[in-house]
């Protein structure tokens, strides 16, 4: 868990909006995440999923983010008037640990499958 | 054991602390599970100091010391930025619904939920620390099980050892010897278990042998190396008996 980094691969879909994240959502990397959702956001692209399965390590600034950005992107209305949402898919262990922790297992909608998250917008 | 680092309240340090910790708790003994709640204990409140308690333009100093003893591991952060209160800190309510929650507070939670103890003070002049304990995991030792074969004499015995040398050389400090199948002990055979156990206790470790045939038991009676191992009657009373006295029965 030496890990520095904080990867985001975007992949777009025709009507979601796929991030790939790998390594660490702290407070040093946590800014990036909200700056690629505020990018989709400017789009009008609402409707995300986030897949953590690489991810290795969350702390309370990364679980800021993801609060707010479920917040803003249902607070969006689309032309379509469904209204967005961030949707969550593949927790890997230590994070749903963290999930559970602070009741955010509760908060998101959580797939455990990418396809299934995608599919369910 | 006891280590310190000191490094610059900014963010990319983050992770140069949680290795750091992880070291530490690496010798305490602790799974990759409790390792890394530690950690995140450790994170938040190096998160809290480096954004709070600093102006962002000139962060000074953060210290990070941990250490353990029998029982627990602590870990302090100082610093010598402004003061924290961690009572003005609102707790999150973990069961509100999403348009409820805003994600505060949350840092000083997750340090209540998986530390044992938490404890801010500050110090004249002008030290800020956080002083955080968790025990620590129960120190059960891996008890490495040999079992020996056929006559331990001098022809046999060191080669039927040498494994067990190379387990105490790998760092097996708990061992068993099964001697259910050992027939036959001659004087080399004793000697070189007597060899044996000066090195396994010279590594602070444990020798233990069980279920001695009956020709093999009287040997040990006779010499009075009844009185140098412990001798279990079964490898199940022998593995029970680990981390207990390790006195001669």
């Amino acid at each position: 868990m030496d890990t520095t980094y904080l990867e985001i691969t975007h992949r777009s879909f025709s009507r979601t909006d796929l991030l790939e994240l790998r390594g660490r959502l702290d407070a040093m990397h946590a800014p990036e995440l909200r700056q690629r959702i505020e990018a989709l956001f400017e789009q009008g692209r609402t409707r995300i999923v986030l897949d953590l399965a690489g991810l290795e390590y969350v702390s309370s600034p990364g679980l800021r983010v993801l609060i707010e950005a479920r917040k803003r992107a249902r607070d969006r209305r689309l032309p379509d008037l469904e209204a967005g949402d961030l949707r969550l898919a593949r927790l890997p262990v230590r994070i749903r640990e963290v999930f559970d922790l602070t009741g955010f297992t509760n908060l998101f909608q959580i797939h455990d499958d990418v396809v299934d998250a995608i599919g369910s917008f | 054991m006891r280590d310190v680092l000191t490094t610059t309240a900014e963010l990319d340090a983050l992770a140069t602390i949680g290795a750091f910790v992880r070291v530490g708790l690496e010798h305490a003994g602790f799974d990759e599970r409790g390792n890394w709640q530690v950690q995140l204990a450790v994170d938040e409140a190096a998160t809290n100091i480096i954004q709070h308690a600093y102006p962002a333009a000139s962060p000074g100093a953060i210290e990070v010391i941990w250490w353990f003893d029998d029982t627990t591991f602590g870990v302090e952060l100082r610093d010598t930025g402004k003061p924290f209160d961690p009572a003005a800190v609102p707790r999150p309510r973990i069961d509100a619904p999403l348009e409820e929650r805003d994600g505060g507070g949350l840092g000083l939670y997750l340090i209540d939920q998986l530390m044992d103890t938490v404890t801010f003070a500050r110090e004249a002049p002008g030290v800020n620390i956080v002083r955080m304990v968790r025990r620590r995991p129960a120190q059960a030792p891996a008890v490495r099980q040999f079992a020996l074969h056929g006559r331990l004499d001098a022809r046999h015995s060191a080669a039927a050892l040498a494994a067990v040398r190379t387990a105490l050389d790998d760092g097996a400090r708990a061992v068993l010897l099964d001697l259910s199948d050992v027939s036959f002990i001659s004087s080399s055979g004793l000697r070189d278990l007597i060899v044996l156990l000066r090195r396994v206790r010279a590594v602070g470790g444990e020798l233990r042998l069980c279920a001695l045939q009956p020709l093999v038991a009287e040997v040990f009676a006779l010499t009075g190396f009844v009185q140098l191992f412990p001798i279990h009657p079964t490898a199940a009373d022998g593995l029970r008996a680990f981390g207990g006295p390790t006195r001669a029965s």
